[in-house]
């Protein structure tokens, strides 16, 4: 360690921009959990499945319950998202994807700085995330 | 002095405690109380794991480790959720406090992103694959596994020392040729610190291996993240804490879509889940100056050794 007395230490502008955006995101987020919870438990919506028939099968391995029941899985609910069980995935869906909207917000800013490596790298974690997102990686 | 120990052992008692006790109990006691088939209870269970999450919440701040390696072995031994669904919730506890964490960690500096963006590329391959081959094998022979790995996680823990300023010479080829190091400011010594890591060659092959366990098991892996990173590379101890959560941001990410996928997500564990330790978290921060946080340290392990120990009977079938 090296030291010198200073109020602040300097940060790099890109992960400035990413904290900014992890902020926004996260909040929303959370936000979406909240109330995706909240309607799906007191039934403000109807449910693809009832939450009775989750718990009745909740300790079956997952691929044994998804043969049973139609749980929301992937993106499954897209075609029907107006359901209440269907909200409440679809806020897990978006926490999920809150690392990958950062890093995609950060490229231009590190090719900015003619930062090709580290754009490369963050390019590189985007597709491996996105292949997981996808569903290519399953 | 006697009086001001007193106080500090009260919130030890009243948050730990209760956890400890849960963990005494004759497995599925709890789960074969309350049918979980029982159409009117599922109401229970969900409001139980809020409960339990908030006190683990609580206990993971004060003890230092992630919400996600305790939940994983406890909730799967405890309730009667299958270990696939509590894998699914474990990783989406994990990712959901390094996000809210992260941002003003990034911005003190604290959280390094050309640190973490190299280890969490490998990292999120391997926790792809970890939670590929978690799903495919049989649900007694993870539940073997994992209750091995979270009894080797403890004796890491008890083990594993830190250092909060590593002496670094000189950086690796690659630490140089990617710019890995930075500075930060230290309030509790008024400077202005910086640093560097060296071993990244090394580091990048742990991480791998790191990886391939968290998406396995569905836990954080905080506990394996921040040696790495303080012990093996050199950054400082506040640099590897909140590194670690920024890297687990993204490996967490990458592995909770196999369960996504896999339908292993179920909103009704998850949530209460996320939102337990989240809330729990707070509260742990708060009590952070008021609690002997090395005892909490010591019944976190000694319960992450009877939660293994317990997993390991249950994955044996005994």
């Amino acid at each position: 360690m090296s030291g010198k007395k200073r109020e602040k230490a300097e940060i790099d502008q890109v992960q400035l921009v990413y904290a900014s955006v992890l902020d926004v995101v996260s909040h929303i987020g959370m936000a979406l959990i909240a109330a995706g919870f909240l309607i799906y438990v007191l039934k403000l919506l109807p449910l693809t499945v009832s939450i009775e028939d989750v718990a009745a099968h909740w300790h079956m391995r997952a691929a044994e319950m998804n043969r049973i029941l139609t749980v929301p899985s992937g993106w499954s609910w897209v075609q029907d998202p107006l359901h209440g069980d269907v909200l409440s995935y679809f806020s897990i869906v978006f926490l999920s994807m809150a690392a990958m909207i950062c890093l995609v917000s950060v490229i231009p800013v590190f090719l900015g700085e003619k930062n090709r490596t580290y754009a490369l790298i963050a390019l590189l974690q985007v597709i491996v995330l996105a292949a997981a997102v996808v569903g290519i990686a399953s | 002095m006697r009086a001001a120990g007193s106080n500090k052992l009260v919130p030890v008692l009243c948050t730990v405690l209760p956890a400890f006790i849960m963990l005494l109990l004759p497995p599925d006691l709890l789960a074969s109380s309350l049918p979980s088939a029982a159409p009117t209870v599922w109401w229970i269970w969900v409001l139980l794991l809020f409960v339990f999450s908030f006190f683990l919440g609580i206990v993971s701040v004060l003890a230092g480790v992630g919400g996600g390696v305790l939940f994983v072995p406890i909730v799967s031994s405890f309730f009667p959720f299958h270990l696939d669904f509590v894998r699914g919730a474990g990783l989406l506890v994990a990712l959901s406090g390094a996000l809210s964490a992260g941002p003003s960690l990034l911005r003190k500096g604290l959280a390094d992103l050309k640190l973490s963006l190299p280890l969490s590329l490998i990292g999120s391959v391997s926790s792809i694959a970890g939670a590929i081959a978690g799903l495919m094998m049989s649900a007694d022979s993870v539940q073997l596994l994992l209750g091995i790995a979270i009894i080797s996680i403890a004796a890491i823990m008890m083990k594993a020392g830190k250092s909060g300023y590593p002496e670094v010479g000189e950086s690796d080829v690659i630490a140089k040729a990617l710019g890995i190091s930075g500075s930060y400011y230290e309030p509790t010594i008024d400077e202005t610190v910086n640093w560097k890591v060296h071993r990244t060659p090394i580091g990048l092959v742990l991480f791998f291996f790191i990886g391939f366990i968290g998406g396995m098991f569905g836990m954080g892996a905080g506990w394996a993240n921040v040696p790495v990173l303080n012990l093996l590379m050199g950054a400082p101890l506040k640099v590897a804490v909140a590194t670690s959560g920024l890297v687990l941001s993204m490996n967490g990410a990458a592995a909770a879509w196999i369960y996504l996928y896999k339908g292993a997500v179920l909103p009704l564990i998850a949530v209460p889940a996320v939102g337990g330790v989240m809330l729990g978290s707070k509260i742990g921060a708060r009590m952070l100056t008021k609690v002997n946080t090395g005892s909490v340290r010591i019944v976190v392990i000694v319960m992450m050794v009877i939660a293994g120990l317990r997993s390991i009977i249950k994955g044996m079938g005994l």
